[in-house]
């Protein structure tokens, strides 16, 4: 890893001055951060002030800070986070951040491998000790300790605690391995956990997703490189700038839920119309995550504004939260036959045995009556 | 407390177990009704008790609520014609047309059926909504309707009208985040379905079954000893 600064191996990459500030701009608008008013604006003072411009602070910190060096382990994955970041089309904002960190172990991208790759890694451990971000894709299995994914002979779990003690933050990336994903999904065989539900002593930071997207990881990234400290986080350890709102605040197809207006089949005039989907399962109304304003291939689309309902992939348990195409009205499932016949059978034998206690009485209170009668 | 954890359980287990405890505890009512026992027909009967039956249905779901010089409903009361009648339609045009509860009779039926455009079924949501506060106030100032009152009567008023308030405003993302309404509005259907055997509001069902046995019982029109 070199020791020059990022702003000095991006002029040497070509990039000018005034490219640098853009992507200074660039950064600080996908952090979410304000931006104060320019100066000779009518506004107070202190907004105007240079040193509080906050793209002039990401370009001084940009220029001053060395890379910072980061471990990617991945466990019960599916490299998608992975694909998704590598392959996203925004190319100054995903060159800028992959600019000022140095990706030290990857085992999709690494092109070296086995001891050769794990060496380096344990010597990037040693030297950068506290320093390093550590990267989480995929969940950690738990069960049978762990047995179920194993990388150069060592479980998931002992490889995320050996790599996690010596990180300055950990980053989780997808569902996967911030809330267990699809491996965790019921029956979870493999006793599948998320990051932060092993990890207790860290600041683990969510960005869930499946896959993540792209601009929110960097972002993110770009927050800690900067600043040296993490974002505001939910209670779900999200950061609050891109898990803020829902799918269905942003929605591009809001006004037609306002308006009633609902697709109810793929094929029908509704969804022709670009009606709101929400009948065809949409979990918009749940769902923390900045596909609505963000979106995905460079802001081109997300799944609802091409016709998909959300699925809710940055929610706990969301494999498990009900059928993907059923109304979010509808209950996560229904009691099952044999419980439903319980409740019957219960109710049955119960409410005849009280009738029969009833009848007795009643028949009881009536030999009663004759009696008195024949005394009388 | 992660609030969609906790719609995840209001939807889920807790729902399920509500709706067995009301299944079971509606069939404990009803077969303890029934199996009490029933009258012998001692003389032939010289109607017909099905005949009987269907009239009394005609009049009591479409004759008497809907026109009230009949048994001049509206003139002995109008508060309860108006309002009363307002919330049982709202309820019902919600609780069937409405396309959210479809959804959730579709889940547990297997079936779907037409449903109202969402704007229709929201004002008559707001009527009802309406309808029960002016039928609160009414038993709070009405002397007679005062003193039948209990407790039971104001936590039925209340068990009912939490739902409806809270999916009013779930509808319009009113105050809270959806997820924390939603979850709310589960919690309260949850609790009024364990309630509702246990209290007069099992009328939705037991209406239908005096209608029933009192039509038969006109229809039948012979001697009683």
């Amino acid at each position: 890893m070199s020791e020059e600064t990022i702003y000095q191996r991006l002029q040497k990459q070509g990039v000018s001055r005034r490219d640098f500030l853009k992507l200074c701009g660039t950064l600080v608008g996908a952090m979410g951060l304000a931006v104060p008013p320019l100066e000779g604006s009518n506004l107070p003072g202190h907004l105007g002030k240079i040193e509080d411009k906050t793209i002039l602070k990401v370009a001084r910190a940009l220029e001053s800070k060395a890379r910072i060096p980061v471990i990617w382990l991945e466990f019960q994955d599916c490299a998608g986070c992975s694909e998704a970041l590598t392959r996203s089309q925004s190319p100054t904002l995903i060159d800028l951040v992959l600019n000022t960190i140095s990706v030290e172990y990857h085992e999709t991208l690494t092109a070296a491998a086995g001891f050769q790759t794990e060496a380096n890694k344990e010597s990037v451990m040693q030297n950068y000790h506290g320093q390093y971000v550590l990267v989480v894709e995929g969940s950690i299995p738990t069960a049978a300790d762990g047995v179920y994914c194993t990388i150069g002979g060592r479980t998931a779990l002992d490889l995320l605690k050996e790599a996690a003690e010596g990180a300055a933050a950990i980053i989780s990336t997808g569902n996967c391995a911030t809330f267990g994903g699809l491996p965790k999904a019921n029956p979870n065989p493999t006793g599948a956990k998320g990051t932060w539900e092993i990890i207790t002593d860290k600041p683990v930071v969510n960005i869930p997703g499946c896959p993540a997207i792209p601009e929110v990881f960097t972002g993110t990234l770009a927050y800690f490189v900067i600043f040296g400290a993490l974002p505001e986080l939910d209670d779900l350890n999200r950061p609050i700038t891109f898990y803020g709102k829902t799918i269905h605040d942003r929605c591009l197809r809001r006004p037609f839920y306002e308006a009633g207006k609902f697709a109810l089949s793929f094929d029908d005039e509704g969804a022709k119309e670009g009606w709101c989907l929400y009948k065809l399962g949409c979990k918009g109304p749940t769902t923390y995550n900045a596909c609505a304003s963000l979106k995905w291939d460079a802001g081109l689309s997300f799944p609802v504004q091409s016709g998909h309902p959300c699925l809710g992939c940055s929610e706990p348990n969301f494999w498990d939260g009900g059928g993907f195409y059923q109304g979010q009205s509808a209950p996560l499932n229904r009691p099952g036959l044999t419980a439903a016949g319980a409740a019957v059978g219960g109710g049955l034998v119960v409410g005849a045995a009280m009738a029969a206690g009833n009848r007795a009485q009643k028949k009881r209170a009536a030999s009663g009556l004759e009696e008195e009668k024949n005394q009388e | 407390m992660n609030w969609n954890a906790f719609l995840e359980f209001t939807r889920g287990p807790l729902f399920n177990i509500a709706l067995l405890i009301f299944v079971g505890g509606m069939t404990y009512r009803l077969v303890r009704v029934i199996l009490l026992g029933w009258k012998r027909d001692h003389v032939p009967t010289m109607g017909s008790k099905l005949g009987g039956v269907i009239k009394s249905f005609i009049k009591g779901t479409l004759i008497w609520p809907f026109i009230p010089w009949v048994k001049r409903t509206f003139s002995k009361n109008p508060v309860i014609y108006l309002a009363g009648g307002l919330f049982h339609l709202g309820l019902l045009a919600v609780i069937l047309l409405g396309a959210p509860h479809m959804l959730v009779w579709k889940s547990l039926l297997g079936f779907g059926w037409w449903t109202l455009p969402l704007p229709i079924v929201d004002w008559l949501a707001a009527g009802a909504i309406a309808a029960m506060i002016a039928l609160l106030i009414n038993r709070l100032v009405n002397p007679v309707l005062k003193l039948i009152s209990g407790p039971a009567e104001y936590l039925n008023w209340t068990l009912v009208f939490l739902p409806m308030v809270t999916g009013y405003m779930m509808t319009h993302h009113l105050f809270f985040r959806y997820e924390v309404l939603f979850s709310l509005h589960m919690l309260c259907v949850d609790v009024l379905l364990i309630w509702i055997p246990m209290s007069r509001i099992s009328h939705f069902i037991f209406y239908f079954f005096s209608r029933t046995i009192h039509g038969a019982d006109f229809g039948k029109r012979a001697v009683s000893p």
